[in-house]
């Protein structure tokens, strides 16, 4: 590839090209940021968020840096993005938020603060940077773009760039103290040893039976009965009381009468 | 095509991250190689090790006066004095960390994966030895922590702030006893965190722009976020000034974050609630200095030229800062919260110390810093120890009658409280004094003034909990003050040592600050 197809946006004025696309994407960018952040669902929250990432990785190609603009959409959209699904999946993607508001007017003051500061923001840079054509591009891309990146990440940056690496063992630390649990030796059960379990005295290696729901009552906490008459618990949810049934509920509702 | 050269890098000058990163590493690999038996000694031994060993480094070039590794670190007289104070706070902070007389295990959890209130959990709590990857978190902490006040650009600064919050993070997470509150307070320091990273980074780029066109210290295109670089354009950039004011506040909002001043504070009471007391403590004591280091470097080097235009946007926070300090303290009624208050107060009062920006300024602040520094560890070391059944008791109403239960520990409290209220013949009176004198020889007397009164708002929280603690009956409910272990104790001992004699005999102090107080340009 040579400089000059690697450098789509040489300084000086935006092409024609580069604008239409630019008003293209733009709007999409920001549909995807709004739909991220307005979706209900997690999973649909990260697909608008791969849009807005999809967009600005056109602009930085469009911007002259091809290596950046890859990056952004192989490595992060790609990859990172698409973990992040995984994890929505294996998490379950029905575990949507509480959207109660604990601290009242909260949402409101919010969206009004944030627009104030976008357009503070925006309306700050706009007439800063009025006017201004982009330079240094040319120079930045002289010895072609990756190598530029290169140059800065293995001089000048070469400490940050090493020093990252202790970003990442924090975080790979941090994984498995926040979310691995150790079992030590005999917590763990092999199967030959649940078989035994099943099949040791006092354990009923049968499927237990189903609670007496509809032979005397129509109460789910209604206890199951045994073959033999006797009536047994641990056939209901735990979370139920076993109920003390009365007689005449207890009694055959005579269905033959 | 040109070659790409290595930067000369004076790995001397960088020793001592290069020490507490190794460290950190080897502490992870004992994690998964050491018997579990072995892993607390093994871990607090080479922690412990490994500081001091820094801290020697630090001593040994007290005179190194460079900026090396493609100028991207400046070790000069702020940097190894900064450096110093957090090294040593860290080794009191970790000697906190690995006190397991107390309670059962030591004040960390075993494994935090576990859901809390489980039966696992309700054994886990009062059996099973806390989990000893806090050492390497905080000694990565602790890196990140070198690594920000050297930090000699932006983007440097940036990296050094997150290695040195993600393993706070981590850490309050950690704690064993309310574990619920924990895990909220870690989850809210993390979300704020990143936000506060995000605008950070957003005023990096706008002040990039700013530079634009400005010849920059490594000579190829122009521009660059290094601080000689910001130094000249803020002398002379043809860009429009609107890019660099929007900069400043943007970075001046990631720093103060970090640094607790209002109103970027609010994550501060539930942070330092929920952590584990310990962590609570290196949080006050070293991520404060770590924070106030760059946030020094960042106002007097880069965006020195520039003071007249934010000293009073950024005095004004200082103003707000202590006033919401000091009042909210009033009210509050669990000393861990007070102190975090506190915290935010006293981070008003080092902010109008960084405010006044020239050689006094600089000194006196960082004076403050080791002296806040060194009280607060102290403070926090007694919380630990006043406790019941449940672990820590940290209302107020339960420290009621504790003078008449323990006198000698309710004594070494009130004179902590008295050195935070500012009296004399501690260090929080000195400290306040050289940043407040500080402040008015750079013309900021409206800052002194609102310093001195909130000072004595503050002053009403202290004293209530010391009438609290010494004219109330101990009744039913009243905690036992424990009799700290070998490691507490030493922490105890050096944090109150150290606030009567800066208090007593600061000159040698002072004299070290007005030595170093002077960056590289």
């Amino acid at each position: 590839m040579t400089t000059a197809q690697t450098v789509l946006a040489a300084g000086g004025a935006v092409s024609t090209g580069e604008a239409v696309t630019f008003w293209i994407l733009a709007p999409l960018a920001l549909l995807g940021a709004i739909g991220m952040v307005w979706a209900r669902n997690a999973v649909h929250s990260a697909l608008w968020l791969v849009l807005t990432m999809l967009c600005l990785g056109v602009f930085y190609v469009l911007q002259a840096g091809p290596f950046i603009g890859m990056v952004q959409i192989i490595v992060y959209t790609g990859a990172i993005m698409m973990l992040f699904l995984f994890v929505l999946m294996l998490v379950g993607r029905d575990s949507s938020d509480s959207l109660i508001e604990t601290l009242r007017g909260q949402r409101v003051a919010a969206v009004a603060l944030g627009l104030g500061f976008a357009a503070l923001i925006g309306t700050g840079l706009f007439r800063a940077l009025e006017g201004t054509s982009a330079v240094g591009l040319d120079a930045a891309n002289a010895n072609g773009n990756v190598q530029g990146i290169a140059k800065l990440l293995f001089t000048k940056y070469v400490f940050a760039f090493e020093v990252t690496s202790a970003l990442l063992i924090t975080a790979a630390v941090g994984a498995m103290v926040l979310a691995h649990v150790e079992r030590r030796k005999g917590e763990r059960l092999s199967q030959v040893e649940q078989m035994k379990a099943r099949f040791a005295p006092g354990n009923y290696p049968g499927p237990k039976p189903g609670p007496g729901v509809f032979a005397t009552s129509s109460s789910v906490a209604t206890p199951g009965r045994l073959p033999d008459g006797t009536l047994t618990d641990g056939v209901h949810s735990q979370i139920l009381p076993t109920r003390e049934l009365t007689s005449s509920e207890a009694a055959p509702k005579g269905t033959e009468k | 095509m040109t070659e790409i050269g290595l930067p000369p890098i004076n790995y001397g000058a960088i020793t001592p991250m290069l020490i507490l990163f190794g460290a950190s590493c080897v502490g992870v690999f004992v994690e998964a190689f050491v018997p579990k038996a072995q892993r607390h000694l093994v871990q607090l031994v080479l922690s412990l090790g490994a500081i001091t060993a820094a801290l020697v480094t630090v001593v040994w070039q007290a005179d190194t006066r460079t900026v090396t590794a493609g100028g991207a670190i400046a070790i000069d007289g702020p940097t190894l004095f900064l450096q110093g104070a957090i090294l040593v706070l860290g080794v009191v902070s970790i000697l906190l960390i690995g006190e397991r007389s107390l309670e059962r295990g030591g004040p960390f959890v075993a494994q935090a994966a576990i859901v809390v209130g489980s039966d696992a959990d309700r054994n886990q709590t009062v059996r099973q030895p806390g989990a000893t990857d806090i050492y390497p978190l905080s000694l990565f902490a602790l890196t990140g922590m070198l690594l920000f006040v050297a930090a000699n650009d932006l983007l440097t600064m940036f990296i050094g702030l997150e290695v040195l919050s993600l393993p706070l993070y981590l850490m309050c997470a950690l704690a064993r006893r309310r574990r619920l509150l924990s895990q909220e307070a870690a989850l809210k320091y993390f979300m704020l965190g990143a936000y506060a990273s995000a605008f950070f980074l957003f005023g990096l780029a706008l002040v990039y722009g700013f530079t634009a066109g400005t010849p920059s210290g490594s000579g190829d295109n122009g521009g660059g976020v290094d601080f000689a670089t910001i130094a000249a354009a803020v002398r002379n950039s043809e860009v429009s000034p609107a890019l660099l004011y929007a900069g400043i506040a943007l970075i001046a909002v990631g720093l103060l974050f970090k640094a607790a001043a209002a109103p970027f504070h609010v994550w501060t009471p539930d942070v330092y609630q929920g952590a584990p007391t310990p962590v609570t403590g290196f949080m006050a004591a070293c991520t404060k200095v770590a924070a106030f280091g760059a946030l020094l470097r960042v106002l007097h080097v880069a965006f020195g030229g520039a003071s007249w235009a934010y000293t009073p946007v950024l005095g004004a926070v200082a103003a707000l800062t202590m006033l919401v300090g000091a009042v909210l303290a009033v009210t509050q009624t669990d000393i861990k919260r007070l102190l975090a208050y506190s915290s935010v107060a006293n981070a008003g009062y080092l902010l109008v110390g960084a405010l006044a920006v020239n050689k006094q300024g600089l000194a006196s602040t960082m004076f403050y810093l080791v002296a806040y520094g060194f009280t607060v560890l102290a403070g926090f070391a007694v919380v630990t120890l006043v406790r019941d059944a449940d672990g820590e008791a940290t209302h107020l109403s339960r420290w009621a009658g504790l003078g008449r239960r323990s006198p000698l520990f309710a004594g070494v409290f009130t004179f902590i409280l008295l050195a935070f209220a500012g009296i004399p013949v501690t260090s929080g009176f000195t400290s306040k004094f050289a940043v407040f004198g500080a402040a008015s020889g750079a013309g900021h007397t409206w800052l002194v003034v609102v310093g001195v009164l909130s000072s004595m708002i503050l002053a009403f929280p202290y004293l209530r909990v010391v009438v609290m603690m010494w004219l109330s009956e101990p009744g039913e409910s009243t905690p036992s003050v424990l009799v700290p272990g070998g490691l507490t104790a030493a922490a105890l001992t050096i944090g109150v040592a150290a606030t009567l004699v800066l208090g007593v005999a600061p000159e040698s102090l002072l004299d070290l600050t007005n030595r170093a107080a002077e960056f590289v340009p």
